[in-house]
């Protein structure tokens, strides 16, 4: 045999004790020297531990708007415990965006602020009054930071701006969570701060007033505050529950600076338009209730249910499931989603209004975002986890589509002259989205 | 608020439940599974403490990766023959890894991983030609370093090898990095090397260690309270000439597989670093072994 080695076992006893003096050497000498580094930490790459989720999305109306949309997250967990965060957005959108006026069976010109420049156009009888050349831009960023008070109470503070070719919007917002029941239970409570600035293309109609004769004023503005108080549960280690609170308050111009409603004789025709005119202040309440669960390790749903009522009459509810489902030690996973919408019409919804009722000087607006609707949305969403990138383990790929259809439940009498329009098109919508995080 | 799951991934780490009282931040680091487990604390505060010991798992494998072009160890050997100067962690390693040669007589050996370059355990019978092995053992030999902390010498055509305790050595410093932070029970296991601090309320810690026997692998539980555990041996790596099994642990002062070896050896100790140098130290003794960890008092699991 060729094992030739004459092995001399350690001969002293003290084995253990002499590496067990050289194993604390070393260790003290790691705990001293992590000190000092921890008092002046090393950055190397200005990515390199933040993660980054980024995503494109590209999103059409069928016969409208579509827009593309690049997103960017980028986070950090600092070993203390705090956490930062910063995202941007960028929306390029365009298309034809309908004014709010009614089809009808000839043919209707408007004069439109809208766009960069005021401009005319036609629209042929029986099609939706549109803008063809609406388009704008958004540009939106926000930060937050998230920093744990006590060992069960953690403060989360953000901030958040977009700006628009006729909008500007910042909001602040803080939270505090308080942890109980040895973390099985948190309770958090948050308040924020909107301020918005409109300046529309050829200045702020005046609300009510009439469409031709371009009653104008300068900017305006409108401002919400709203609080939330939720708290999540968990159930057993594999259900989680979460139930908010939130109620919020907007006041000032609440308004669609670019939307107007069709006058119409007893006969139907349109006699002219007029700007909508929304009340100056709104109250939403709504509550959310999320469970999720994990059903196996390879799949887990989340169903969240919520209801939203307002002081416009406006009642909302929504319902939406996802389902995970993974595989290949959850390096791909599907998710495919569901989400039912169901409205009713703010009471000063109207989609036209009658020439002889011209006096009354209520509110009125033909919106169809607050008409009566439903919508259902479709989604699916497949991910892939990738190799990492230098020193980062792990990235993943992701690719979503959603297709999104409403439908208007008006139960409006239409005179005789409207009969055979289609007054209430709904709204197919898809969404493509691709994400790269790591 | 609704950014909290109990079942989703996040990036380089993920976070389970395990069990009915424990949840797992996992990662991967020195081509090993790692995980802490924990107590059932909520998702975030999961993630952070897994992130502590995960980031410190990544920043030593970088350090010392022999696959790494930034590495500690590629600079060492871009610079064999010159004298350098190395940082205050890496001369803290190459002093225990010195006493270690010399506690050893000689039997662990951070210089004697270039005897890969003669034997390829993958199971076959084609073994080494004598003269391959004797042509590197020149080549090895902690003596033959010049060391005197931090400036070292490494002679031409030698390489050292922080592989045989980098694992267990990242596992205490993860844990010194969580035990400055937290006082509440957790356990690191980077891929079977692992460290608790003290036992969960619901009982021990239940490890489950890979157990290679024979014809199916096996796992074998041990409850484990706090200290560490460190196991050596594999017995996928081998090769079968003439009915003789060669295991891959090699004899740093013969070139040559050290005879009868256990498969694995498994000893607990109250750190991971100390666990793991007496494990390796027991396969080095091949037949001799568990005389060597009874005579020692250590306690320890051993698969034959």
């Amino acid at each position: 045999m060729q094992l030739k080695p004459k092995i001399s076992p350690a001969k002293t006893a003290g084995t253990r004790r002499r590496l067990m003096a050289a194993s604390c050497a070393l260790l003290s000498a790691g705990a001293a020297r992590s000190q000092e580094a921890s008092a002046a930490p090393a950055g190397s790459g200005l990515l390199e531990d933040w993660s980054v989720d980024s995503a494109l999305a590209y999103y059409h109306e069928d016969g409208r708007v579509q827009a593309i949309e690049p997103v960017v997250n980028v986070s950090k967990i600092f070993a203390d415990g705090q956490s930062l965060s910063f995202n941007a957005t960028f929306d390029a959108l365009s298309g034809a965006s309908p004014n709010g006026a009614l089809p009808s069976h000839s043919a209707q010109t408007f004069t439109s602020p809208s766009g960069k420049a005021a401009h005319a156009y036609t629209i042929a009888p029986g099609q939706l009054p549109a803008d063809p050349r609406y388009s704008d831009t958004r540009f939106a960023a926000g930060g937050n930071w998230t920093l744990p008070l006590t060992r069960a109470d953690q403060l989360s503070v953000g901030a958040k701006f977009s700006v628009e070719d006729d909008f500007v919007s910042g909001t602040v917002d803080a939270s505090i969570a308080h942890d109980f029941n040895h973390k099985n239970t948190t309770l958090s409570f948050g308040l924020f701060n909107e301020y918005d600035s409109l300046h529309p293309v050829g200045d702020t109609p005046v609300p009510g007033s009439d469409f031709a004769s371009l009653v104008r004023t300068g900017g305006k503005s409108k401002d919400g505050v709203g609080a939330l108080l939720g708290v999540t549960q968990v159930m057993t280690r594999t259900w989680l529950s979460e139930f908010n609170l939130s109620v919020d308050r907007f006041t000032g111009y609440l308004n669609d600076p670019y939307k107007i409603t069709s006058i119409i004789d007893s006969a139907g025709n349109p006699t002219g338009y007029e700007f909508e005119s929304r009340p100056d202040q709104r109250t939403r309440k709504s509550a959310y209730w999320e469970n999720r669960v994990a059903w196996t390790p390879q799949l887990s749903t989340a169903l969240s249910l919520r209801h939203m009522s307002d002081d416009w009459a406006v009642r909302s509810d929504t319902a939406q499931l996802h389902l995970r489902w993974s595989w290949s030690n959850r390096e791909q996973y599907i998710e495919p989603s569901f989400r039912w919408y169901r409205q009713t019409a703010a009471d000063f919804y109207t989609p036209f209004i009658l020439d002889t009722a011209r006096q009354s000087t209520g509110f009125e607006s033909a919106d169809s975002r607050l008409g009566a609707f439903r919508a259902l949305t479709y989604g699916v969403k497949y991910a892939h986890k990738l190799a990492g990138l230098g020193t980062r383990t792990e990235s993943e790929f992701s690719v979503r589509a959603e297709y999104y259809q409403q439908t208007f439940n008006e139960q409006v009498p239409v005179p005789a002259g409207l009969q055979g329009l289609d007054l209430f098109p709904g709204l197919k919508a898809i969404l493509v989205q691709f994400g790269y995080r790591f | 608020m609704s950014a909290r799951t109990i079942d989703s991934t996040d990036g380089r780490l993920t976070v389970e439940p395990r069990g009915e009282h424990l949840v797992a931040a996992c990662f991967t680091a020195m081509a090993s599974p790692c995980e802490v487990l924990l107590p059932a604390i909520d998702r975030p505060a999961a993630l952070r403490l897994g992130t502590l010991v995960a980031q410190e798992a990544w920043r030593i494998e970088k350090k010392f990766s022999r696959y790494r072009a930034d590495s500690v160890t590629a600079r060492i050997h871009a610079n064999a023959g010159t004298a350098i100067d190395v940082d205050p962690e890496t001369a803290s390693l190459i002093d225990f890894a010195g006493q270690c040669f010399q506690i050893s007589d000689g039997l662990f050996d951070i210089t004697s991983g270039i005897l890969r370059q003669a034997w390829k355990f993958d199971g076959s019978d084609r073994l080494p030609e004598s003269k391959a092995i004797e042509r590197l053992l020149p080549l090895i030999g902690f003596d033959k370093l010049q060391w005197r902390s931090p400036r070292l010498l490494l002679p031409a055509g030698m390489e050292l090898d922080f592989g045989g305790i980098g694992k267990e050595y990242a596992v205490d410093r993860a844990y010194d990095v969580l035990a400055a932070d937290r006082k509440e029970p957790f356990l690191i296991n980077f891929g079977g090397d692992l460290r608790a601090n003290r036992a969960p309320v619901h009982g021990a810690w239940q490890v489950g260690i890979e157990r290679p026997d024979t014809d199916r692998e096996a796992t074998m539980i041990l409850e484990l309270e706090q200290g560490a555990l460190a196991t050596s041996g594999d017995s996928r790596r081998y090769l079968l000439k003439d009915g003789v099994r060669f295991g891959h642990i090699l004899d740093p002062r013969t070139g040559w597989p050290v005879a009868g070896a256990p498969r694995s050896v498994t000893v607990a100790a109250s750190s991971c670093t100390e666990a793991g140098l007496l494990a390796t130290l027991a396969l080095l003794h091949g037949n001799r072994a568990r005389e060597l960890l009874e005579r020692e008092g250590v306690r320890y699991w051993l698969v034959q």
